[in-house]
């Protein structure tokens, strides 16, 4: 499998977005590209080529979970991992998603400094 | 760049994204407390508690990364206990319920970080500020009307009262604006697209606006009972019928910026514990009010005449003097009789605490008292004090002060800006003619005449001055720390402001001008506030006999 690069990041809220952005490029020096919106993830996702998606789980609009399966209908896109960062982690919940077919689940809040390793590691088991 | 460098950057953009996101911090807080607010103890909450419960996990998702780890889980802990109401099956909160979450919703406060978390490198970039810092910046107002000809009238208006406005044509209109900025304040029409759309209806099913947590107000035509309802729990501000009464509509609006703005509540705290002291002050000035610690008791009214705090928070038991002594002193002054004066202390034997209340004092908190119990006690009780005093000392038609009240607060400028070596500026402005206007129009007229003056001038001087109505079409307004020629300046733009509004009364427009007369502290250095304003009214007739539409300012006669 080849290194992990390219990271979409699907997020509403402005505030994360931009601390996960800085977290994911300068910490891990990965190319990031951010969308506000599960639409937009679904619109743009395709001509930015991830290796990896993260996706928030809860968005107005299109939700975390129907914008993977929307992503998962793109067949580019059909094997790309996705991980859920959400600020609800029950075990209960992981499993849920992991159902879904996500490949982990990132805890919220994050810690800006050791997201960019957790993201590694999930990518490590991905491989 | 050197690792070390970029390292450093790194840092810096952090903490700058940190104290971004405190500086929102008090909003937001804000928005959720206004939320509860609307909790009624009935089956309607379940729209309110939905949204607090998103507002709370999204502050339980973030907090963390911004170095608010307790925010997150105080949120945590809200968002959860909402969530279990809600997955009730009949929904009915109690009073102690909604006074839980009202407690703990002000005791967030608490929780967030005084300091930023890079004291050394960010002295001031964490520090929450004490209120929203746009109060003296333009407002925007966004009006969503699809009638071109009435958006066509309303727009302008509104702009001559300082507003930004922007039109749109409909709510799909709208919600593609917001997603690139957002208004100060939303007026919607209930019935757009001729009547095929009702904005109510959308409204309730649109998250990214009901997000926006911005005021709203409606216009309808239609006085329909389900509209109003919706507007209510769409936590509406104000319901317009058509024809629009446009002065009472601004100042509405008016009203609700000043709400936002209103001033941070002060707090004097008496103890001579003096590691308690500070940590209640830090608690205090964390929610966002100002805390100061008396240094000693003999001072007591001179810092209470500087500071004017709305609330006293008093230990019982000082080594110097009791607190009794203190409350007993603080009410033997006549301006004093008002505020509010609650003891502190490990006493819990109730007769003593009963006869200690006996003495001059409102309440009793007992010691160790939580963060949050007294931020939540010191804020509920000043809000219930400032509802007070605005009954007692403000003007009902225009909210403005009353006669008695605009006078004490110009000798108190007055003798303020003689201690700190400042200039005061006081104005005397009176309508022209208005006896003309109640003749011709008749007195609801007049009132609305009335009601635009205060407006223009709460909208045109800043935050910190200070307007009254003095007398039936006569105001006052002070102007601390403004020389002649800066008060000249801004009166002057009122002046011509004021000469380009256009009234309406059955079709026919017509304007109103109005005289000023000035007087600055500066000129006349030994006169006190009740003689200014005998000065300022002197300048005032003369304006009104040089042709009115004018200003005058006073100077001393020349010694002979």
């Amino acid at each position: 499998m080849s290194e992990l690069q390219r990271i979409l990041y699907v997020e509403d809220e402005p505030d994360i977005q931009a601390i996960a952005a800085l977290a994911l490029e300068t910490v891990g020096g990965y190319a990031v590209k951010t969308c506000a919106s599960g639409e937009e993830a679904v619109r743009d996702a395709e001509a930015f080529a991830p290796d990896l998606i993260l996706l928030d789980v809860m968005m107005p609009g299109m939700d975390g979970p129907t914008t993977l399966e929307a992503l998962r209908g793109i067949p580019a896109l059909a094997e790309v991992p996705v991980a859920f960062m959400t600020a609800k982690v029950q075990p209960s919940e992981i499993a849920h998603y992991k159902s879904l077919g996500a490949r982990d689940v990132i805890a919220k809040p994050f810690d800006p400094m050791t997201l960019s390793d957790e993201v590694r590691r999930i990518w490590q088991g991905v491989a | 760049m050197t690792s070390a460098g970029a390292e450093q950057a790194l840092k810096d953009r952090l903490a700058q994204l940190r104290a971004r996101y405190l500086q929102q911090l008090p909003d937001d807080l804000a928005a959720l407390s206004a939320l509860q607010g609307r909790l009624a103890g009935k089956e309607q909450d379940r729209a309110v508690l939905d949204e607090l419960q998103q507002r709370l996990h999204k502050l339980a998702g973030s907090g963390g990364s911004f170095g608010c780890a307790e925010l997150s889980a105080a949120a945590r802990v809200l968002e959860q206990r909402i969530g279990s109401w809600l997955g009730a099956k009949a929904l009915a909160l109690d009073a102690a319920s909604r006074q839980w979450l009202a407690d703990e919703i002000a005791g967030l406060y608490c929780t967030v970080p005084a300091q930023s978390m890079e004291p050394s490198e960010q002295s001031d970039a964490g520090v929450l500020p004490e209120a929203p810092r746009t109060a003296d910046s333009v407002q925007k107002v966004w009006l969503v009307e699809d009638d071109a000809e009435l958006a066509g009238q309303l727009g302008p208006q509104l702009q001559s009262f300082n507003y930004e406005v922007r039109v749109f044509d409909g709510i799909d209109a709208l919600k593609r604006a917001v997603e690139g900025e957002q208004p100060d304040l939303l007026l919607i029409d209930v019935m757009l697209d001729e009547g095929r759309e009702n904005a109510t209806a959308r409204l309730v099913d649109c998250p990214e606006l009901k997000a926006l947590g911005c005021p709203l107000i409606f216009l309808s035509d239609k006085d329909d009972f389900p509209s109003r309802v919706r507007a209510v729990q769409l936590g509406a501000q104000g319901y317009f019928l058509k024809p629009l009464d446009v002065p009472r509509l601004v100042s509405r609006i008016s009203q609700i910026f000043d709400e936002r703005h209103a001033p941070a509540q002060r707090v004097l705290i008496v103890d001579d514990d003096a590691d308690l002291a500070e940590h209640m002050r830090l608690v205090l000035t964390a929610a966002g009010m100002e805390a100061r610690v008396l240094d000693a008791p003999r001072n007591i009214m001179d810092t209470i005449a500087a500071f004017r705090p709305e609330l006293v928070l008093m230990d019982l038991y000082m080594p110097e003097y009791a607190g009794t002594d203190l409350a007993g002193v603080i009410r033997q002054h006549e301006a004093c009789t008002h505020l509010p004066i609650v003891y502190l202390s490990a006493e819990t034997d109730i007769e003593r605490q009963i006869e200690a209340m006996g003495r001059g004092a409102d309440d009793f908190l007992t010691k160790p008292i939580s963060d949050v119990q007294l931020v939540a006690a010191a804020r509920s009780r000043i809000a219930r004090a400032r509802q007070l005093e605005e009954r007692i000392s403000k003007d009902s038609l225009t909210g403005l002060l009353k006669h008695a009240s605009i006078k004490e607060a110009a000798s108190r400028e007055v003798l303020r800006a003689r201690r700190i070596g400042q200039p005061v500026t006081l104005a005397m402005l009176d309508i022209d003619h208005f006896k003309r206007v109640n003749d011709f129009y008749g007195h609801a007229v007049g009132d609305v005449v009335i009601m635009s003056t205060a407006t223009l001038l709460r909208q045109r001087l800043r935050q910190s001055d200070i307007i009254g109505r003095y007398g039936g079409e006569e105001f006052v307004a002070v102007l601390p720390e403004c020389d002649a020629e800066n008060a000249r300046r801004v009166l002057e733009d009122i002046r011509r402001n004021f000469a380009a509004l256009n009234f309406n009364h059955r079709d026919e427009r017509f304007g109103c001008t109005i005289s000023i007369g000035m007087v600055c502290s500066a000129d006349y250095p030994e006169e006190d506030g009740t003689n200014l304003l005998v000065a300022a009214d002197e300048a005032l007739y003369r304006a009104k006999r040089g042709g009115r539409d004018q200003i005058q300012q006073a100077f001393p006669a020349p010694a002979s």
